[in-house]
């Protein structure tokens, strides 16, 4: 009985689609993240006051990607989309050390939510580029994700937006880890 | 001092060689910022020629404006300083970048203008002879970059793209300018060096004027004087002044003590204002940061230490930036008090309810006004499909007032930031010279004639949507499929809405489109009904807040159990080797079942939700109509709509 409803969702995950919501401190880099994917351009971005959403393909999967305003502000105008959200990537700024720790309450702040609870978590450790970056390994340490998080499953990943380094990696992880996994 | 503020930015440019082209030391840095601060009034040290006419004298004790004067962008006449006061016409050939013989080319669209009448005694004012200037507009070098010293090119629009479309409307301002002229004449006001500081009287034909746009090296004084920046500066002399004094001490403090929010919040944002904007770049050989970032700066800090309840909102650093293109640092400052107490009130503010306020208003005037577009962005109900039609979640007719449309998340921006970095640049300097002279409706107005124009998109896209949104209503649907389809359609909502403005690049497409065309049913908006709006849904979303807190603490707290063993549920799934079927069929049976709960916590909380419902939904908001302020009943309207359709066209009837 199970077989006519994987049919059907067969037939609409034709190409498997989920919801990606990326969040992280404001001037993280998720914009330019964003748009490295999605068209290979590096620029400098203005601040994001509303939100971008852009999809991109990797694989045989479609990412709808929101990203969303970090600045603290601002955070309460998407608080409410989280429902349906099949993976959650936080961007840390690993050179910005004095916000380290702010970043760090901010992504317990949304993973402790309710609609939080079964998401994958990627957590990119952008601008690896910059000279005082930790690296990805710090981060880890730093979030203490693995003392934390009974539910998600989660990975930190270094990235540089500028190269792209660790963003193809990431989604392929998000990929890898949300097969069979409910929308 | 200034050397601390600048660690972020230095953290940034540290990949870029530091050439030092003799203007940019380290020390001088210093000095010039001193200087600029100290010398009375701060002029806009990116266009002068816009509007300063004392430009030139001024420039000499300012370092910082000459610096910047090096004649690599449009706007800075730098090398021609002479030409400014020989002539500030010349400054108008320069903005219009483009050979004309704009009198024979006038007035075909002004047909019903009594001035078309006036041509005859157009001769006063020069005709622009360009020749001389071509070079300098031509440069290699900004040939990318439009008057204002934004690149030409982005993501939505080509270089091609903007120099075919460049060449017309540029001719378009050249003859509107010149109209203007004849107004200003006709009505005894002064040019001044073309930098007229008065305006006309109001009026239906100065209102149509500022409509079709106001000349760009106008705009400053223009916007000055329709917002009546004048009274507040003068109520408020040598605030400016002040204010500065106090940043300057708390920089000094600063370095002793913890780090202010504001202030680093601020920082983070200058240098990513305008990215690809030339006034707010550092040049690689620079070594200084330019000096409208320093303007920006001063601007924002000021800002935050004059409303601290404000402080700094993303999205203020675009409409500081883009005021300091056209005025003064002094007078900026104040316009962007005015902009976030007169025309966007609590929109900037901490809990940022404003926001939410004008977005319910929106939303409102969509329903209303675009009952064609509302099915697209409508809600869902997208929490708990299953309990539509439950009184659990039913806040009545108006519940989008209080749980927003997603589509919000993209409007709000609009308004935040006034349609800067939204709408392509001249198109969104056409609706802040209506903002400054019609008010806070003109952003409503402008948002729905968006909407409006992108309606055919929007149904290529997705034309199904709006048959799922009426099936939905029905009942008949699969919860899962639901929750699909809606992200799908969501999706395609989203793009079309996010991108779509910003290929907006003629600004005569909202203009003769939608706003200059009377019958078009979003014109009957006007100041008073947005009031009207603005009070009525921040009472509603005052009421539902109160309601929430009443009954809805008790309802969150078996939510919550359910979700859990709901959690619980999936986790358990999840580890074992799952097809998507079981899962979803498990699902749905908890969702059922704990729709049945949700039922039974109803019933305990009959008495409260009936008299709450009562209470929320008697009360709609009755827009005023054309004729005479009867508030027709909504059906009725609607019946007199589809009537008017199948009709055809029957145009001179309204309603």
């Amino acid at each position: 009985m199970g077989n006519s409803v994987s049919k059907t969702l067969g037939k609409i995950f034709g190409s498997r689609e989920m919801k990606i919501l990326m969040l992280g401190l404001d001037n993280a880099g998720k914009t330019t993240i964003l748009y490295k994917l999605k068209l290979d351009q590096i620029k400098t971005f203005a601040p994001t006051v509303g939100f971008i959403v852009e999809t991109v393909s990797y694989k045989n999967v479609k990412f709808n990607m929101w990203d969303v305003a970090g600045q603290e502000r601002l955070r309460p105008l998407w608080r409410h989309y989280f429902p349906a959200t099949t993976a959650l990537i936080f961007v840390i700024d690993s050179g910005d050390i004095d916000r380290l720790n702010e970043a760090k309450e901010e992504l317990y702040s949304i993973i402790s939510e309710k609609e939080m609870e079964n998401v994958v978590l990627l957590v990119w450790a952008n601008k690896q580029d910059m000279k005082n970056a930790k690296n990805p390994r710090e981060i880890s340490d730093f979030l203490q994700l693995g003392q934390n998080l009974r539910n998600q499953l989660w990975c930190v990943i270094g990235s540089n937006a500028l190269t792209g380094q660790g963003l193809v990696e990431g989604l392929s992880w998000i990929s890898n880890n949300t097969k069979g996994r409910k929308n | 001092m200034s050397v601390d503020i600048l660690r972020t930015t230095e953290g940034i440019e540290q990949h870029k060689p530091l050439m030092n082209e003799g203007i940019g030391v380290a020390a001088e840095q210093t000095e010039s910022t001193k200087v600029a601060r100290n010398s009375g009034p701060r002029k806009s040290p990116s266009a002068p020629n816009f509007h300063e006419k004392t430009y030139a004298g001024h420039s000499m004790s300012e370092p910082t404006l000459l610096r910047n004067c090096n004649g690599d962008n449009l706007l800075n006449l730098g090398d021609n300083l002479s030409f400014n006061d020989r002539d500030a016409n010349l400054s108008v050939i320069n903005l219009y970048d483009d050979e004309v013989i704009s009198r024979q080319m006038d007035d075909f669209e002004d047909n019903n203008d009594e001035d078309s009448q006036q041509n005859v005694d157009s001769d006063e004012g020069n005709t622009p002879t360009m020749s001389m200037l071509q070079n300098n507009c031509n440069g290699s070098e900004t040939e990318h970059l439009d008057r204002y010293g934004f690149k030409k090119q982005n993501n939505f629009i080509t270089v091609e793209e903007y120099n075919k479309w460049w060449k017309d409307y540029s001719q378009y301002c050249i003859r509107r300018k010149h109209k203007w002229k004849l107004l200003l004449a006709k009505s005894g006001l002064p040019m001044d060096n073309d930098s007229p500081n008065r305006f006309p009287s109001r009026s239906e034909k100065l209102k149509r004027y500022v409509r079709k746009g106001i000349p760009a090296e106008w705009r400053g004084n223009a916007w000055w004087y329709f917002a009546r920046g004048q009274e507040k500066l003068t109520k408020n002399k040598g605030l400016y002044d002040k204010l500065l004094q106090k940043m300057d001490d708390l920089l000094k403090k600063k370095k002793k003590k913890k780090p202010m929010q504001d202030l680093d919040i601020i920082e983070r944002d200058l240098n990513r204002t305008f990215p690809d904007n030339i006034h707010f770049q550092r040049e690689t050989f620079q070594l200084d940061e330019p000096p409208m970032i320093k303007s920006l700066r001063r601007v924002l800090v000021a800002f935050s230490l004059y409303n601290p309840k404000i402080g700094y909102c993303q999205s203020m650093n675009f409409l500081a930036g883009l005021l300091l293109l056209f005025m003064d640092e002094e007078k900026a400052f104040w316009m962007l008090v005015i902009i976030t107490s007169r025309y966007l009130p609590g929109v900037h503010n901490v809990n940022l309810e404003g926001v939410n306020v004008d977005q319910g208003v929106l939303m409102l005037c969509v329903k209303e006004y675009l009952p064609e577009i509302w099915p697209f962005i409508a809600p869902l109900h997208k929490r708990s499909p299953i309990n539509l039609g439950n009184s659990k979640y039913n806040f009545g007719k108006n519940e989008f007032l209080y749980r927003l449309p997603p589509i919000t998340l993209c409007t709000a921006s609009w308004f935040m930031s006034c349609f800067v970095g939204v709408l392509p640049i001249e198109t969104t300097l056409r609706v802040w010279d209506c903002l400054f002279y019609e008010e806070s409706h003109f952003l409503f107005k402008a948002s729905l004639a968006i909407l409006k124009l992108s309606e055919q998109t929007l149904l290529k896209n997705r034309p199904q949507r709006v048959l799922r949104h009426y099936s939905l209503s029905n009942g008949n649907y699969h919860s899962k499929d639901l929750r699909i389809n809606q992200d799908e359609s969501e999706m395609e909502v989203f793009q079309v809405i996010q991108s779509f403005p910003k290929h907006l690049i003629n600004p005569n497409d909202i203009f003769d489109k939608v706003i200059f065309k009377k019958r078009v049913a979003l014109n009957r908006l006007d100041q008073d009904e947005i009031d009207r709006c603005r009070k009525y849904v921040t009472t509603q979303r005052q009421r539902y807040k109160n309601y929430n807190e009443i009954v809805g603490s008790n309802l969150h707290h078996d939510d919550d159990e359910i979700n859990d063993s709901n959690a619980q549920k999936n986790d358990l799934l999840s580890n074992g080797p799952q097809d998507y079927g079981s899962i979803n069929n498990e699902n749905n049976e908890e969702q059922i079942s704990g729709a049945a709960s949700d039922m039974k916590v109803n019933s305990n909380n009959r008495i409260g939700n009936d008299l709450v419902n009562n209470a929320l939904s008697s009360e709609v908001y009755g827009f005023k109509k054309s004729l005479s302020g009867v508030h027709w009943n909504n059906s009725i309207k609607e019946k007199v709509r589809q009537m008017r359709k199948k009709r055809g066209k029957d145009d001179d009837v309204l309603l």
